[in-house]
């Protein structure tokens, strides 16, 4: 089953539940820093600005390893993320989010250095309770397509406010194509955040660290 | 809803889309920014913005909205109140015991 679908299933099951996941976008005048380390298989950082709360502009670089023959893509790139929807309700938030970039990769299997562009785009659904999330992030260059699906679930045990500690509790999904990953890889998540900071860590099915970090200021 | 009115000295706000801590930074960000604003309290629980202005000063209705929409919520009511920032503060904090 893939990501997708399991994503319409949960969404289904929740009875529209909702998701609360990192944005490419903070909030307007924002600086967002962000690193993650993805069980081996991707390690990404990215900065963003935001001039506006609907666009941010940065870059970032990710690495891909594959987990199956230890091919190797170190992707820099510039990036636009944009807000092409929101939709504030009373106790609840729901976002659509696209971005589009270019920048260069190197291919291990080839030692070479190619022009490599991106695309992706995330929804979202928020409440202080509930999350899921959806995210598809594709990588492309004459020697490669990647792309990584990500679904996160999440709960919060109680409501965080303004000034308190949020803890949440994410069940993630992930899946590679390209040859980097075979199947889903699942990890459980305890992410913490309280205003402008942010972190969280778990492992996946099989053992491995996936972490993340993120700073708004 | 009142609208305009000089020497007001709290503003609350009634804010869509407050779900989350670290989104709603930008909110209290950018209304500290504002030369008339004191103090800023947020609260998520309440769907509540609230602003003291300085003394004779006052935030006029279009620009606390056009604040709140660049932030990327939405306000749904703004009253004037006499009630001030500490009061609010310690009445939410009583809530939580």
């Amino acid at each position: 089953m893939n990501l997708f679908r399991i994503a319409l299933t949960a969404g289904v099951l929740a009875g529209a539940s909702t998701l609360a996941q990192a944005k490419p976008i903070a909030f307007s005048h924002g600086t967002t820093v962000m690193a993650e380390y993805g069980a081996g298989t991707m390690t990404e950082a990215q900065v963003f600005y935001a001039p506006k709360y609907f666009l941010s502009l940065g870059g970032g670089y990710l690495e891909l390893e594959s987990d199956l023959d230890h091919r190797r893509r170190e992707i820099t790139y510039a990036r636009a993320n944009y807000l092409l929807k929101r939709w504030n309700m009373e106790d609840a938030q729901a976002n659509v989010f696209v971005w589009g970039g270019a920048g260069q990769a190197y291919v291990s299997e080839l030692n070479e250095h190619e022009f490599a562009a991106n695309a992706g785009a995330q929804i979202d659904y928020e409440t202080r309770r509930v999350y899921a999330s959806l995210k598809t992030d594709l990588q492309r260059a004459d020697a490669f397509s990647h792309r990584t699906d990500t679904l996160q679930l999440g709960i919060a045990p109680y409501k965080h406010d303004f000034d308190s500690l949020a803890t949440w509790f994410v069940l993630q999904g992930r899946q590679y194509t390209g040859g980097i990953h075979d199947g889903t890889e699942w990890a459980l998540l305890l992410r913490l955040f309280k205003r402008g900071a942010w972190i969280e860590a778990g492992v996946t099915d099989e053992g491995k660290l996936q972490a993340m970090a993120m700073v708004n200021f | 809803m009142l609208t305009g009115i000089a020497n007001a000295g709290t503003i609350e706000m009634k804010v869509y889309g407050l779900v989350c801590s670290f989104c709603a930074q930008g909110i209290e960000k950018t209304l500290r920014k504002n030369p008339a604003t004191a103090d800023v309290v947020v609260s998520l629980e309440h769907k509540l913005v609230a602003v003291a202005t300085r003394e004779g000063q006052d935030i006029p209705d279009a620009e606390l909205t056009q604040a709140l929409t660049d932030s990327g919520y939405d306000v749904k009511g703004i009253t004037r109140t006499q009630r001030s920032l500490e009061q609010i503060r310690a009445e939410l904090k009583q809530e939580k015991k």
